[in-house]
């Protein structure tokens, strides 16, 4: 199948300081590398004859807190040619800067944008980096795990001012978690 | 080729995020030279709900009310999505039975949201008749969905593992004939539209996206076939079960704004001819799997059966993710709608990720609009077909 034959073939041909690990599951291949090889990893794969991998589907940004580099950058990309999906992740830690690849994929400027949004990750030789989804004075990265989920601020439209101000939250009711663990359902691994 | 610059200070207008059309709240920010357009900047952001912050705190089944509100007009799309991913997580099997009627409700879905991309397009050209005639035509998919699912719009109606309710006694008649009196309908707007001389003169040559350039923009669906591209993630990845109807690719090679309306036409038909089948053979069967909703999960049970499927109510469903990611896509309407999910060994996802196919096509709007004139920008918009409900998520 042609989604092996490139993924094992890139894995055989490229040199290991650029993939320190790679992982084959029937859920997809990934292959992780560091932050500095990152984008001649991608070059690679886009470029090469045998991989031609042309399109960026989407880049991904994770949070790990637990782990010291806490973020991971996941890049899905398609080959159209041969079919086939490689996922190529990277690990940073909130300081990292990671190189843009938007030369390679011009699609890759509005996703970078929001991983900086939402992660706080930035990039380097960006043309534009700033915010894309937030509102226009917002502070802080929602998508990090210690961002709570009904943010900091609330806004409302304030009548003596006449325009939206920003105020800290305040929660009529505490915040309700439901996650369905049944009491009567014995679990089969106890 | 160079445009003459015919006055010195360039004029900057908003399109502010309110505006006439129904693209949804999208603030282009224009440079324009009198008319020609210099540059084109579109500000996001107006409709971000933070979905994938809260789909870390929600089930799969506490979040499927929320994920019909990305693409609020192809609405059965983003829920087969959604079931879709943590089925192939954990290698859940779907009875045939509800992966016809899934088959069905999409296709049904993909003509309502190409029928609710055609009439806005034709709005914003200058046409207001076609914008009446279409909510005609979606007024009866509505009523197939109300019949079904119990609501017309949002309707929460995939689960892990099947569909939530039968189909009910009549409505395969009822589909039969919404299908032949849609043929008709489409005819209609071919007769009105497609060789309108004033039409096409808006329309021809407005947009160009080269087959090379497609692909490097990431772009899918609709604008990438229109380009000259035969990729269509139904025939490519075979997911439900497409493959057991005889249907083609519908792809035109120009890549401007009228070969993006014929292609979504032609998918219109395409539609109609696959509903068409899966209505002629589909299977009896149970409509879900419900061993998915206990944790034991065991395959093929007997409690699936036609003697268990009636004995009791539905168990409340728990159902874990392990610790595995997967990118799971369909091929939706705008484009290829994506997932990335990781999941984490609890009822709640890790990270779960939103690919839109709006997001990545918008991005080549300030391409297309360089020395374009100023009314081009609404054709060209239009042709994109985006919703800023999945764009903004």
């Amino acid at each position: 199948m042609d989604n092996q034959f490139i993924f094992q073939y890139s894995w055989d041909i490229l040199p290991k300081k650029w993939v320190h690990k790679m992982k084959r599951s029937e859920h997809g291949n990934r292959f992780y590398t560091n932050t500095d090889n990152l984008f001649p990893l991608l070059c690679f794969l886009k470029w090469h004859t045998y991989t031609r991998v042309q399109v960026l589907i989407d880049i991904c940004g994770v949070d790990y807190p637990s782990r010291k580099r806490r973020f991971e950058v996941v890049y899905n990309l398609l080959s159209t040619r041969y079919n086939a999906r490689i996922r190529v992740q990277t690990s940073a830690d909130e300081v990292t800067r990671i190189s843009s690849v938007v030369s390679l994929f011009p699609s890759a400027g509005w996703w970078e944008r929001e991983v900086w949004d939402m992660f706080g990750l930035s990039f380097i030789n960006h043309p534009d980096l700033r915010r894309i989804l937030t509102d226009y004075g917002f502070e802080g990265h929602p998508l990090r795990k210690d961002f709570p989920l009904s943010g900091y601020v609330e806004v409302r439209y304030d009548d003596p001012e006449k325009r939206v101000v920003s105020e800290p939250i305040e929660m009529t009711q505490e915040f309700r978690y439901f996650d369905f663990a049944s009491p009567w359902e014995q679990r089969s691994d106890g | 080729m160079t445009v003459p610059v015919t006055r010195k200070d360039l004029m900057i207008v908003n399109m502010g995020p309110h505006h006439p059309s129904m693209h949804g709240v999208l603030r282009l920010i224009l440079t324009l030279d009198g008319e020609d357009v210099i540059d084109c900047e579109p500000i996001l952001g107006y409709l971000h709900r933070g979905m994938e912050k809260i789909a870390e705190n929600r089930t799969i089944l506490q979040y499927l009310p929320y994920v019909t509100r990305w693409d609020y007009l192809a609405t059965m799309f983003t829920e087969a999505i959604t079931v879709n991913a943590p089925e192939k997580l954990e290698n859940v099997q779907v009875p045939q039975r509800a992966s016809y009627i899934r088959v069905i409700m999409l296709e049904l879905s993909r003509i309502a949201s190409h029928l609710l991309w055609l009439g806005p397009f034709m709005a914003d050209i200058g046409a207001q008749t076609p914008f009446f005639y279409i909510f005609r035509e979606r007024e009866l998919i509505y009523n197939l969905f109300e019949a079904a699912t119990g609501m017309r719009m949002m309707h929460n109606y995939f689960r892990i593992g099947g569909v939530a309710a039968d189909l009910p006694y009549g409505w395969i008649e009822k589909c039969f004939d919404f299908c032949d009196y849609f043929l008709t309908g489409v005819v209609e707007y071919q007769k009105l539209i497609t060789r309108n001389p004033i039409f096409l003169e808006r329309v021809e040559g407005v947009g160009i996206i080269g087959g090379e350039e497609a692909v490097n923009w990431g772009l899918s669906g609709p604008m990438l076939r229109a380009s000259g591209i035969q990729w269509d993630l139904r025939k490519v990845d075979n997911y439900e079960c497409y493959n057991e109807f005889d249907w083609e690719i519908q792809w035109q090679k120009e890549g401007d704004s009228l070969a993006r309306y014929l292609v979504r036409i032609g998918e219109m038909k395409e539609s109609i001819k696959m509903i068409q089948q899966a209505l002629e053979g589909i299977p009896g069967g149970p409509y879900e799997n419900l061993e998915v909703r206990r944790f034991d999960r065991a395959k093929n049970s007997e409690w699936n059966d036609f003697a268990y499927r009636f004995i009791s109510k539905k168990p409340s469903p728990n159902f874990e993710l392990s610790k595995q990611e997967l990118y799971a896509r369909v091929e939706a309407p705008k484009g290829e709608l994506g997932i990335y999910l990781i999941g984490d060994n609890s009822v709640f996802p890790w990270r779960w990720k939103i690919r839109p196919p709006g997001f990545i096509n918008l991005q080549i709007l300030p391409e297309l609009v360089k020395r374009m004139k100023l009314a081009d920008i609404m054709t060209i918009l239009g042709s994109i077909d985006i919703i800023m409900g999945e764009v903004d998520r």
